[in-house]
């Protein structure tokens, strides 16, 4: 692998803030130095975006992969996706989803195919990307399918240096509880642990939060501390991973972003969510933890209500794309 | 600033309880309302001595005494101990003192003697080992009180939540939500804002229970079967709230600014956003309640108890609150 990866940058949602987005993280500096960059996506949009950012992003346009050279300037994989009369800012429709569905297809062939070591997508809308297409209940789903990984694999919400991983996801919260095991606390940890290392973090320390109240209290409200989480905690130690806990949910998220954790194990999705949301809800990353691809977007979605307004703010594109490259060059 | 001075319980002496009131003794101001505590003096005097803060203790016969007091010494109303404590070891022999302190504080605040009750932490594992049928402060001061179901608020600057299911496993408290309890919850914490709070038309969030509020239904039917069908209620007995809003984008500097509170469904939806925003200042405000009561929201922290490395902050704050309440409730009653 060369010193500098092959990233792609995808538009996200046509009718969102993403290709805003994209124009304006290109604008910046040091993006184009710490990778070669090739824009996938319909280029219409992606002018569209730069008009809203008002920047100008120099780079050269190919209509096939073959031309691309990854060397020099920004490079543009240009793939008609949506036309112009089709794009309705602020809504979630099936063309925007299109749109999205067809870049991220493009962008997991090259990545299979060896021309790009990872990618970094604008925000998209998951009703969209369904009703595009996509017959996966997220875009993780999608991902692993098209690459053929049959794995462990796992949403991971990044913010600064604190990572974070769920036992369960979207599923109800009555269910949360029954998805407590062994085996899914486990896999979830040696997860992280490979990702973050991935993320170039030689040993990462992991906490593991707690499912209940004051993490049980002795067993006075819960058990699965006791009979599950810790047992997990254990086992993982045999494995010599760096682990702890389980910890009460209401202040391990303080310690490990004061720098005691690298990364939390959490039990129900918004028992992290609603921290990592605090903390940085415009600079929160989301990477799609365990792929063979590194692949990563920013946390906050499409925000249909300020498109075209130009006041997006890219700290979050910015970030996700940081990542992208560093998982890319481990 | 009332002319009552505010009761303090000792709560489990083997905790920190002892030394977040002695530090907040000394870190009174002329403006502070007084408080006295209610604890074993010998046990407090020989904790202060063993801590090396250097805090004068003067016991009191009731509580108007400690008004002229506070100045020089921390005033103390006795309730003996069966055993000397030793810190971080709790011992269940001193529960009864522990829930005598409790159950006199109420009385005082009751009789109009104290302005207030401010409660030190207890250990729930130590109290029902001992017999106390109550899983917390909140549930045994309704019962002093003839309050069925009061209610549990935690607040510090910039945040107050208002957890509707609190000391019970995730699972159940799940199982246990209903519409009438959020209702309740959310109709007594509006008026205590208005009361208690001085907050004039005040805007309650109500935060959904399942990720992206049930996302229609695809992801939990509460938010739609239980939650929206309250907060319908709640605008026709012309509360101010808006919801179910998805927990994860609730809590963020900008999302604060748009509501007063936040109804939460279960225990740590209210306090990881909480601990989050605020560590050291949080405090526990019973509402619903015929007296005031408030409290630090840390624990007994049997593990850091006589190493002199509690810190009072929450204890401080939590006076202070219980001190604004007493002054807005006696404004408008």
């Amino acid at each position: 692998m060369s010193a500098k990866p092959r990233i792609g940058l995808l538009l996200g949602d046509p009718n969102g803030i993403g290709p805003e987005l994209a124009a304006k993280l290109l604008a910046q500096p040091g993006v184009s130095d710490q990778a070669f960059v090739v824009v996938i996506g319909d280029a219409r949009v992606f002018d569209q975006g730069c008009k809203v950012a008002r920047v100008d992003i120099p780079h050269r346009r190919v209509a096939r992969a073959v031309d691309l050279r990854f060397a020099g300037a920004i490079e543009f994989l240009n793939e008609p996706s949506i036309a112009p009369e089709e794009v309705t800012p602020g809504q979630a429709t099936a063309a925007g989803g299109r749109s999205v569905f067809v870049a991220i297809k493009t962008a997991l062939r090259l990545a299979k195919d060896g021309l790009i070591d990872g990618f970094c997508f604008a925000p998209m809308n998951k009703k969209a990307l369904a009703l595009g297409g996509s017959p996966f209940a997220d875009e993780h789903q999608l991902f692993a399918h098209e690459l053929g990984f049959t794995g462990p694999y796992c949403e991971h919400n990044v913010l600064g240096d604190l990572w974070t991983v769920r036992v369960s996801s979207h599923i109800p919260l009555k269910d949360a509880a029954a998805h407590v095991t062994e085996d899914r606390i486990l896999e979830m940890t040696r997860l992280a642990n490979t990702t973050l290392k991935r993320a170039g973090i030689a040993r990462p320390r992991i906490a593991v939060a707690a499912l209940n109240p004051h993490g049980g209290d002795g067993g006075l409200f819960g058990r699965e501390e006791i009979d599950i989480i810790a047992p997990a905690v254990r086992k993982a130690q045999g494995e010599q991973l760096s682990v702890e806990g389980p910890f009460p949910a209401d202040t391990i998220f303080v310690k490990a972003a004061e720098g005691a954790y690298d990364a939390v194990v959490t039990m129900y999705h918004d028992q992290g969510q609603i921290a990592m949301k605090l903390m940085g809800f415009s600079k929160g990353v989301t990477v799609s933890g365990g792929l063979p691809v590194a692949i990563a977007t920013p946390a906050s979605g499409t925000a249909f209500d300020i498109v075209g307004k130009g006041i997006a703010r890219a700290d979050g594109m910015r970030a996700a794309f940081d990542l992208t490259c560093r998982m890319a060059r481990a | 600033m009332t002319s009552r001075p505010i009761a303090l319980t000792m709560g489990d002496p083997a905790g920190i309880g002892g030394e977040v009131a002695l530090k907040a003794w000394r870190a009174r101001k002329t403006s502070d309302n007084p408080f006295f505590i209610i604890a074993d003096p010998d046990a407090l005097g020989a904790e202060a001595r063993a801590l090396g803060l250097d805090v004068p203790l003067k016991q009191i016969e009731r509580p108007a005494d400690a008004l002229a007091v506070f100045t020089d010494a921390l005033p103390v109303l006795a309730e003996p101990l069966a055993k000397p404590p030793a810190p971080g070891r709790p011992e269940t022999a001193n529960a009864p003192a522990v829930i005598n302190a409790i159950r006199r504080a109420v009385a005082l605040a009751k009789a109009g003697e104290a302005a207030a009750v401010v409660t030190n932490p207890i250990h729930k594992k130590v109290l029902a080992d001992a017999g106390f049928p109550h899983p917390g402060h909140t549930e045994f001061l309704g019962e002093l009180t003839g309050v069925k179901t009061p209610v549990m608020m935690l607040a510090c600057p910039g945040l107050r939540v208002v957890p509707v299911t609190v000391h019970l496993p995730l699972a159940k408290a799940v199982a246990q939500l209903s519409e009438d309890a959020i209702f309740h919850a959310a109709l007594v914490t509006a008026q205590a804002l208005s009361r208690d709070f001085a907050v004039a038309n005040p805007r309650l969030a109500v935060a959904a229970l399942n990720p992206h509020a049930g996302d229609g239904g695809l992801l939990g039917s509460e938010d739609d079967a239980i939650i929206a069908p309250a907060i319908v209620r709640l605008k026709a007995a012309a509360v101010n709230a808006f919801g179910p809003a998805p927990a994860d984008s609730l809590f963020h500097a900008r999302a604060r600014e748009t509501y007063d509170a936040v109804i939460c469904m279960y225990h740590d939806q209210a306090l990881i956003p909480l601990k989050t925003v605020n560590f050291d200042d949080g405090v526990d405000v019973t509402l619903g309640l015929p007296i005031v009561r408030t409290s630090p929201d840390h624990g007994t922290a049997f593990e850091i108890a006589g190493r002199g490395i509690a810190r009072e902050s929450s204890l401080l704050a939590a006076l202070a609150m219980a001190a604004d309440i007493a002054a807005n409730r006696a404004r408008t009653t």
